[in-house]
């Protein structure tokens, strides 16, 4: 399986400065947005540190024999528990910088990561930012948002109509640097020839619904045109929110590829 | 007067008349209907005689109650129906209450023992896991095969994500020259699950009408994708 991947920040239109961060490394298999909260730039510090740390971890243990960070989750593989430890050493980074220095106090980020290899996808996440699926003209979300919304949803307290409208939308029940340990969500699936997958934050999905990133994703061939799309979408629909996209084509190797590319060039 | 026949395997244990209006079956002594063995809930499942009708009705059990190798959760009995507690069976004598319960015993008569046993090992090994870890206290759902070739009779979906169709990595695979390679995705979520059909031609029907958008899946439901019938079910 091939991966074909790259991302965008954007500042949006009400706001004056971007908290949020992403990463692609496509040779480590990992990609990564986050999207930082704390006033005075401690928000973007938070979610820079986010995607550095988890980079550093990743590329350290695809190498060497490095420790994982937290409780190993038995029913999850290794790859998966690679990418919460990774996350899980963020929240640390995060978390003591933020006691360290009086101007970065209750900093914080949310995380939405993958990590790629052979023929499966890990994927976990922290807070109200978003992996999704798109397989065979449909999508599917691969997150649970930590939020309270959500949570009223799950209880009962209020339909998913009325999560969309309610202004309590963005109060999320977890993120990055709040404290020492932390709950990451993980979750794997197996992939497909010509599965997109999407990360991003909550500055696209509050802007654009699942119906139009389905037929963005679906109808732009290329990753990077993708992601510029989406931020267009998410501005011309107000952009009241940082937003940052990363999308991922997954394609198999076909064998006739390379007997074309021989046509191809004795066609010449 | 119906009445019902309690088995352990083949030997037959009692028989009791459905005399009153409810009768309890469970492992504690106050029950009208008392199985002690571990695999029985305390208070498990109870047989309900609604103005003549007779139902029966799983209290959230355990292990689950099945009516012919299906697992209900309340569903109306038929003469000669096998009811299916932890290993014990009782076997219904009374009126037919629906013109097809003979057809449907006929058919799911041979499978009948092996799916239980698949069923209560899957159950096992997935509780032994849960049991190490303590956040997964989420319901988990599954289809049980009705109608159609598949390669099992029952699918437990404890993935996020779970793809029907016919291309190799699919865990409900379809058979068929031309069946589809992505038929249906099954999204699992802490709200529950959730099916999405894919753009294209596939027929989908949830409950006899078609699947238009993305639907969230509930005990009970019947689900056909092309010519594969399933039922879905919410373990409790």
């Amino acid at each position: 399986m091939r991966l074909l991947a790259c991302g965008q920040t954007d500042t949006g239109i009400s706001r004056t400065n971007n908290e949020d961060n992403f990463c692609v490394e496509e040779g480590l298999g990992l990609f990564a947005v986050a999207d930082g909260i704390g006033g005075s730039s401690a928000g973007e510090i938070a979610s820079k540190m986010a995607v550095d740390v988890m980079r550093d971890y990743i590329t350290r243990s695809a190498s060497a024999n490095e420790p994982f960070i937290g409780e190993y989750n038995k029913k999850h593989s290794e790859s998966a528990n690679r990418l919460a430890s990774a996350i899980r050493l963020s929240n640390k980074a995060i978390y003591e910088a933020s006691q360290n220095n009086a101007a970065w106090r209750g900093m914080g980020t949310t995380v939405a990561a993958a990590l790629f290899e052979e023929d499966r996808l890990s994927i976990a996440h922290v807070g109200d930012s978003r992996g999704y699926l798109i397989r065979a003209n449909s999508i599917v979300q691969l997150t649970d948002d930590h939020s309270v919304v959500s949570e009223q949803v799950r209880q009962g307290l209020l339909t998913r109509e009325e999560a969309a409208e309610s202004n309590i939308r963005n109060i999320i029940t977890k993120a990055l640097g709040k404290d020492l340990s932390l709950d990451v969500d993980i979750d794997e699936i197996e992939l497909m020839d010509g599965d997109r997958v999407l990360l991003c934050t909550d500055g696209l999905t509050t802007m654009v619904p699942d119906d139009l990133i389905l037929s963005t994703v679906s109808s732009v061939e290329e990753p990077g045109m993708v992601c510029s799309r989406l931020v267009d979408i998410a501005n011309k629909n107000g952009g009241k929110d940082n937003v940052t996209v990363v999308v991922a084509h997954f394609s198999k190797k076909k064998w006739f590829s390379s007997v074309k590319n021989l046509f191809k060039f004795a066609g010449r | 007067m119906p009445k019902v026949t309690l088995k352990f395997k083949e030997a037959v244990l009692k028989e009791i008349q459905l005399d009153k209006e409810v009768i309890t079956i469970g492992r504690n002594p106050d029950n009208d209907i008392q199985i002690d063995n571990p695999a029985v809930s305390g208070s498990h499942a109870k047989i309900i005689n609604e103005g003549g009708k007779i139902f029966l009705e799983d209290m959230n059990s355990t292990n689950s109650t099945f009516i012919n190798g299906k697992k209900i959760s309340k569903s109306a009995l038929n003469n000669n129906d096998i009811i299916t507690i932890g290993k014990h069976t009782l076997v219904f004598s009374g009126p037919s209450q629906t013109a097809e319960a003979d057809k449907t015993l006929q058919t799911k008569k041979p499978g009948l023992n092996e799916t239980i046993v698949l069923d209560t090992r899957a159950q096992k090994a997935m509780q032994a896991e849960a049991s190490g870890a303590a956040a997964s206290s989420e319901k988990i759902g599954g289809f049980t095969v009705i109608e159609g070739s598949a390669e099992k009779n029952e699918y437990e979906l404890t993935k996020r994500l779970t793809t029907i169709g016919k291309t190799e990595t699919a865990e409900i695979k379809l058979k068929g020259f031309f069946a589809p390679k992505v038929a249906a995705l099954i999204n699992r979520t802490k709200d529950g699950y959730f099916i999405s059909p894919p753009g294209t031609k596939t027929k989908i029907k949830i409950n006899g009408s078609s699947l238009e958008g993305r639907y969230e899946l509930k005990d009970g439901d019947i689900v056909e994708v092309e010519n594969l019938k399933m039922q879905f079910y919410i373990k409790a």
